[in-house]
C-alpha cells in the first residue's frame, strides 16, 4: 500500500499534488470484478445495501437513517451549480446555485422525484430553509471552484457521483468525486471533504479509489485520488495503486460485514 | 484600529476596499506563524498528550476561562445563533418577512442542540415575544449596516475551520460569520466579519484577531481585513490584517492556552 501524500491546502498544493501523480495508474480485470462479487455475495444481507467511503470510514456505526438538513443538500446544490457555472461562465454563484435549487423544487413538483428526495424534501421547506440551503452550497460551490482554479490545466465536474452495482450481490457501491483533472496518462479526482481528516481518511480516500476504478469501463484507476480539508487546510492523496484498490476492495468488504452485523444485533 | 461608528452600507464598503488599493497576498507569514504556535504549544504542554485535545475557540479568548459573561448565558446564545441565521439569510439575497419565525425555522432544518431548542420551547408567550422583539432589533441594526450583499460576491457565511496544533493535542476552531474575497486572487481580497449581539471590547478584539490568524494558517494567506460588527451598538471595528495583528494573536492563543491547561 502506497504511503498517504500529505500537502497543506495552500494555492500551489493542488497543481503539486495534480503534477506528482505517478504517471499510469492500476487497472482492474473482469477477474478482479469476478473475486469481489463473490466475496461481497459472502456477506448476504436482508435489504440491498449502499455502501460508500462514509460507511467505511466509520466502520459501520455510521446512522441507519437519514434526514435532510441544509449541510446535507448543500453538495448535490452546489455541484450542480457548478455545473451550471462551468457551461457558462461569468454566471454569479449565487444566481447559479438559486438556479439549481429551483430546478430541484420544479422537479419534485412535476412529479419526477421519488418520496425522500433532496427535490421533494426542499419543496416541502419553508423559504428560510431553502435559502438556508443556498447560503451552504456557496460555501461549498466556493471551496471547490477555488480548488479546480488552483490546479493548472483543464478539469470537470463530474456529471454524477461513480456507482458500481455488484453483481448477484445486492450491493451498490458508491465513490464521491467532486472535480476530475484531465492529465497525459491518466485522471486525478480530487474530493471535497468537510471538518478535519481522522486516522480512517485513507482508508475513505481508497474507497473511493476503488470504486472510480470498478466504474470506469475499462476498469483504470484515476492516478491519484485526492481528499480536500479546506476546514483544516489540509489535503491527502492517494495513489492508484494494485495495492491501494486491493486495499480499499478490503475495507468496502469489511464495511458490509459490519453493517450486517450491526443491523443483526438492532433486529435480535 | 479603526473603531467607528458608519453609516448604513459602510460596512461592507469598508471591508472590500478601494480596490485599486488592494496590496499583493501575503503567502509567506503563515509558515512563521505556525512555527510560533507550534513552538508555544511544546513549551506548555511539554510531553503531555491529553485524553482530549484542548479546544479554543474564538469565545474562548473574548473572556477568561474561569469568568462567565452575561452574554454566555444560554438565551443570549439562542438570540446569537437566530442573528446568526438571519445574517446568512440576508446574505444570500432572502426575503425575510417576520425575523424571529424565519430564524426559528431555519434553525430547527440545521437540527440544533436540544438544551437549545427546548430553552425556547418552553418560554412563555411573553418570554417569546420579548425575544422576538429582540431579535428582530438585532436584525433591523445588521440589515442597516450592511446594505444588500451583491450576488458577485459570493460571500460565504458560517465559514468553519478546525486546525491542529502540537501534533493534535489543540484543536483551534472557529467560525466566521461572513466572508468575502477569495485567497487565490492576485491581490489581497480576502476579509472576514464576525456579528456579535453583545457590545465590543477588548475579548472581541482578540476575537477579530484571532479570526485574521485562523484564516491565515488554514488557507496560508493573510487575509486582507478582519472586522466585527456589534448589532447591540452598531458600533463596527475593522482592522488591515499585518504582521502585528498576527504576532500579538499568537500571543493571545498561547496565553489562553496556557490558562486552559492550567485550569484541567
Amino acid at each position: 500500500m502506497s504511503e498517504l501524500v500529505v500537502e497543506p491546502y495552500d494555492r500551489g498544493s493542488i497543481a503539486r499534488l495534480v503534477e506528482s501523480a505517478p504517471p499510469a495508474a492500476a487497472t482492474l480485470t473482469d477477474d478482479h470484478r469476478r473475486s469481489l462479487a463473490a466475496r461481497f455475495r459472502a456477506v448476504p444481507d436482508t435489504a440491498h445495501r449502499r455502501i460508500d467511503a462514509w460507511t467505511v470510514e466509520s466502520a459501520g456505526r455510521a446512522p441507519l437513517g437519514f434526514a435532510w438538513t441544509p449541510a446535507a443538500a448543500r453538495r448535490t446544490v452546489a455541484t450542480a451549480a457548478l455545473r451550471r457555472v462551468v457551461g457558462c461562465p461569468g454566471t454569479p454563484l449565487r444566481d447559479a446555485v438559486r438556479d439549481a435549487l429551483d430546478d430541484q423544487v420544479a422537479r419534485a413538483r412535476t412529479g419526477q422525484t421519488r418520496p425522500g428526495s433532496l427535490g421533494t424534501w426542499l419543496d416541502a421547506a419553508g423559504a428560510p430553509v431553502r435559502a438556508l440551503v443556498v447560503a451552504e452550497a456557496i460555501g461549498w460551490a466556493g471551496a471547490t471552484l477555488e480548488a479546480a482554479r488552483r490546479a493548472p490545466g483543464p478539469w470537470t465536474v463530474p456529471a454524477s457521483d461513480a456507482y458500481y452495482d455488484v453483481a448477484g450481490a445486492r450491493t451498490t457501491l458508491r465513490g464521491r468525486r467532486d472535480l476530475e483533472f484531465a492529465r497525459e496518462g491518466g485522471r486525478v479526482i480530487v474530493r471535497l471533504r468537510a471538518g478535519s481528516p481522522g486516522a480512517s481518511a485513507g482508508a475513505g480516500l481508497r474507497c473511493d479509489l476503488v470504486v472510480a476504478a470498478l466504474a470506469d469501463a475499462g476498469g483504470i484507476a484515476p492516478t491519484r485520488l485526492v481528499g480536500l480539508w479546506p476546514e483544516a487546510g489540509v489535503a491527502l492523496g492517494v495513489d492508484g495503486s494494485m495495492e491501494d484498490l486491493r486495499a480499499g476492495a478490503r475495507d468496502l468488504v469489511r464495511a458490509a460485514l459490519a453493517t450486517r452485523r450491526r443491523r443483526l444485533v438492532l433486529a435480535a | 484600529m479603526t473603531a467607528t461608528t458608519l453609516s448604513p452600507d459602510s460596512v461592507l464598503d469598508a471591508l472590500r476596499g478601494e480596490r485599486a488599493a488592494r496590496p499583493a497576498p501575503d503567502t509567506t507569514s503563515a509558515a512563521r506563524r505556525r512555527a510560533e504556535l507550534e513552538l508555544g504549544v511544546s513549551e506548555i504542554l511539554g510531553e503531555a498528550v491529553p485524553g482530549t485535545p484542548v479546544l479554543i475557540y474564538a469565545s474562548s479568548l473574548r473572556a477568561s476561562p474561569r469568568t462567565r459573561d452575561l452574554h454566555d448565558s444560554a438565551r443570549g446564545r439562542v438570540r446569537g445563533t437566530l442573528v446568526s441565521l438571519l445574517l446568512r439569510l440576508h446574505a444570500v439575497g432572502a426575503d425575510v418577512g417576520d425575523p424571529f419565525d424565519d430564524a426559528i425555522c431555519a434553525w430547527r432544518a440545521e437540527g440544533p442542540a436540544p438544551e437549545l431548542l427546548g430553552l425556547v420551547e418552553a418560554l412563555d408567550p411573553d418570554e417569546r415575544a420579548r425575544l422576538a422583539t429582540d431579535v428582530t432589533a438585532h436584525y433591523v441594526t445588521l440589515t442597516r449596516a450592511l446594505g444588500e450583499v451583491p450576488a458577485g460576491w459570493a460571500a460565504r457565511t458560517a465559514q468553519r475551520a478546525s486546525l491542529r496544533l502540537g501534533a493534535g493535542r489543540v484543536l483551534a476552531r472557529d467560525t466566521v460569520d461572513l466572508v468575502v474575497g477569495s485567497s487565490g486572487d492576485d491581490v489581497a481580497t480576502v476579509a472576514l466579519l464576525d456579528v456579535t449581539t453583545a457590545p465590543l471590547g477588548e475579548g472581541a478584539e482578540r476575537a477579530l484577531r484571532y479570526h485574521a490568524l485562523v484564516e491565515t494558517l488554514r488557507t496560508s494567506v493573510v487575509p486582507r481585513r478582519s472586522a466585527m460588527l456589534s448589532t447591540a451598538t452598531g458600533e463596527f471595528w475593522v482592522r488591515d490584517v499585518d504582521a502585528d495583528l498576527l504576532e500579538r494573536s499568537v500571543h493571545d492563543v498561547l496565553g489562553t492556552l496556557h490558562e486552559l491547561w492550567r485550569a484541567r
